[in-house]
């Protein structure tokens, strides 16, 4: 039961606790007592013992990471659509392996489901310093290859957050 | 736009998934397949909420079929891997 | 808005018909989820204009925006590990 634990769990019960208040909104004692038992219960269950976070996230970079995406998906999902209805299916199906040098494990998942998330390319392996991706045709490999994707989930993660 | 030629046309792509669910070469066709359904599943129960004006009550099935639907296929996906690496 | 979102449903869904193996497919889904998804359930939530309901369906799209690629993920790493071919240019 150190400092941290207690910090952690506190936060924690609070997030999950204000989460209750906004879904159920029913503010009378009964339902505001189970939902604070609820968020503690949960808390307890996930706070571990000694699991310090590694990780750095640049929250304005994240704010901005979002917007970036969105009009990334927004393009590539229109290319697909136009793929998907042209009438010859002009498809080229590639499979390549992309070398990332991300600093955390938050890193690679934020950028496999970033790849994963924008229609035209999908992440199929992902491990510490490669991932395996495969693409519906040459232009959708663009943002990967030319790693304009990596540059941007570096600058939501820099570097120096220390491996798990 | 009416709220109900959205249903329709979402209960008509279901049943375009469910075309491959049906016919799909592999089973990872139908899992898909599935997975897609699923979704046009939460979907639809958005929209109904929207139609009947109780939004509250379906948005907490869609959420824990969003959930069950994640549970699952992992699970599936598992057992899948496991059985032909052998 | 909704009918924005309706359209990549659409599309989607022919594509899931069209397209020839469970690699290119995953593509089609992932279509589904990031626009149709967002599109439509976008329009929803402004559809009544914005209450506490508008927070609710922001909530299960955000799940749906988590949840999904973890499972097209999973689903084509099971299918390219049982040793499914993809129909595609390998450059591994």
């Amino acid at each position: 039961m150190n400092a941290i634990y207690t910090k952690r769990l506190a936060y924690w019960t609070a997030v999950l606790f204000v989460l209750w208040l906004m879904l159920s909104e029913s503010f009378n004692a009964l339902h505001m007592a189970v939902g604070f038992s609820a968020a503690l219960l949960v808390a307890l269950l996930r706070t571990d013992l000694g699991a310090e976070r590694t990780y750095v996230i640049r929250w304005w970079r994240a704010l901005l990471y979002i917007p970036w995406l969105f009009s990334r998906i927004l393009v590539s999902g229109v290319h697909v659509s136009y793929l998907i209805l042209h009438p010859r299916l002009p498809i080229k199906p590639v499979l390549f392996r992309h070398r990332a040098d991300l600093g955390s494990d938050e890193a690679v998942l934020l950028m496999g489901n970033s790849i994963t998330l924008t229609p035209g390319t999908v992440t199929v392996e992902a491990d510490d310093e490669e991932l395996i991706v495969h693409a519906l045709d040459e232009d959708s490999t663009g943002d990967v290859l030319s790693q304009r994707l990596e540059k941007m989930v570096a600058r939501v993660f820099p570097a120096g957050g220390g491996r798990r | 736009m009416s709220l109900l030629f959205v249903l329709d046309v979402i209960a008509i792509l279901i049943v375009m998934y469910l075309y491959r669910v049906v016919r799909g070469p592999t089973v990872f066709d139908r899992l898909l397949g599935l997975n897609g359904i699923s979704t046009k599943a939460i979907i639809l129960l958005v929209v109904i909420g929207t139609v009947y004006e109780r939004v509250e009550m379906f948005v907490d099935i869609s959420t824990g079929y969003a959930l069950l639907n994640l549970v699952g296929v992992l699970a599936i996906t598992k057992y899948l891997t496991q059985r032909w690496r052998a | 808005m909704i009918g924005i979102g309706l359209f990549f449903l659409v599309v989607a869904a022919v594509g899931m018909v069209r397209l020839p193996d469970v690699f290119t497919r995953s593509h089609a889904v992932s279509l589904t989820d990031s626009l149709g998804a967002f599109f439509v359930l976008m329009g929803l939530a402004t559809y009544h204009g914005f209450s506490t309901n508008t927070f609710r369906i922001l909530v299960v799209l955000a799940l749906l925006i988590l949840v999904n690629p973890v499972i097209s993920h999973a689903t084509v790493r099971a299918a390219l590990r049982s040793g499914q071919k993809p129909v595609a240019e390998d450059r591994r």
